[in-house]
């Protein structure tokens, strides 16, 4: 088989995969929408209380269901450290923003699988906690 | 003849998800229209960036797919893959651009081919280095903590892999269920 059949075939069956995968792409979208308009960074704010266990698994969590351009989340967790918000919160909050992704788990989950998903979203959790512990205690030393 | 079946499943459940999007936005509407209006809004920006990331990854995936057959897929990032295959799943994570949405579909079709799970992880972990917003991060948080934050972040995704290599172990044969 030449290469440009080969090329044509794989053309195909991308936009066939593209086809595939466009109503769930499309409903994850609209979600997009939905939660970027519902979300203010005040709301975001009002949830941190102090506490570097309780504002990291908030910020996880706040991240986790955030949606939008990675920059947002430096923006955003770059106004809550002006305002006095640890950088444990912050950290978690920015990593979660962008390895989690809650509107995105049924596309994840109908592509890869469900333990799959499972897996990599549990694990991309608990490392937002190591990671925003080991990033301030590290930050801590170093200054 | 299963993976037909899969396609199909994976087909109407994304119908399902659109049909109960629909819905959400006609409530939405129906209580609130200007919310409604600016969640369809904010979808549509979303939609128009990443339509042509989505075309070239579709290309990319064609090219691929025209290219490197299943079993050199499976040679660079399969169980055999090594070193190599950490690296290129954590520099392709680094270097890749766009919504995490659009590079499912060929993240998906290199994992049917015979790539590794753990690679695939690695590669979605160390998507959080963002290259070209990395000095919006350092005017925000500084220097030292977007290098401590990058190392970690690199750090992590290795470890995420190798994780999930070992708990998705003997699944490589029945992943989509």
């Amino acid at each position: 088989m030449t290469l440009s059949v080969r090329f044509k075939e794989a053309i195909m069956r991308a936009f066939k995969t593209l086809l595939n995968i466009a109503p769930m792409l499309l409903a994850v979208i609209g979600l997009v929408g939905l939660f970027d308009t519902l979300v203010t960074p005040e709301m975001l704010h009002s949830l941190f209380i102090g506490n570097a266990l309780y504002d990291a698994l908030m910020g996880i969590f706040v991240g986790g269901v955030s949606v939008g351009q990675p920059f947002l989340s430096y923006i955003i967790g770059g106004e809550l450290l002006k305002e006095g918000i640890s950088y444990y919160a912050v950290t978690a909050f920015i990593l979660a923003w962008v390895t989690l992704g809650l509107v995105q788990l049924p596309l994840e989950w109908s592509l890869f699988g469900g333990r799959f998903t499972i897996i990599r979203n549990l694990l991309s959790l608990l490392f937002a906690l190591v990671i925003a512990f080991a990033t301030t205690v590290t930050i801590e030393l170093l200054t | 003849m299963k993976q037909a079946s899969n396609k199909k499943r994976k087909s109407r459940s994304g119908w399902i998800m659109l049909v109960l999007t629909v819905i959400i936005y006609l409530v939405t509407a129906s209580t609130e229209p200007s919310l409604a209006y600016a969640a369809l809004t904010k979808s549509f920006e979303v939609l128009k960036m990443i339509a042509p990331i989505m075309l070239a990854v579709m290309l990319l995936m064609a090219l691929i797919a025209t290219f490197i057959k299943p079993k050199g897929i499976a040679r660079h990032l399969g169980e055999e893959s090594g070193l190599k295959g950490w690296l290129l799943a954590l520099t392709g994570g680094v270097l890749s651009h766009g919504s995490t949405l659009v590079w499912y579909p060929m993240l998906s079709e290199l994992r049917e081919h015979g790539a590794r799970d753990g690679l695939i992880v690695a590669f979605f972990y160390a998507r959080a280095i963002k290259l070209p917003w990395l000095p919006v991060m350092i005017g925000y948080f500084g220097l030292t903590f977007t290098v401590v934050l990058t190392f970690y972040i690199v750090l992590a995704a290795w470890i995420q892999g190798v994780l999930t290599d070992r708990l998705l172990q003997g699944e490589h044969h029945d992943k989509s269920k």
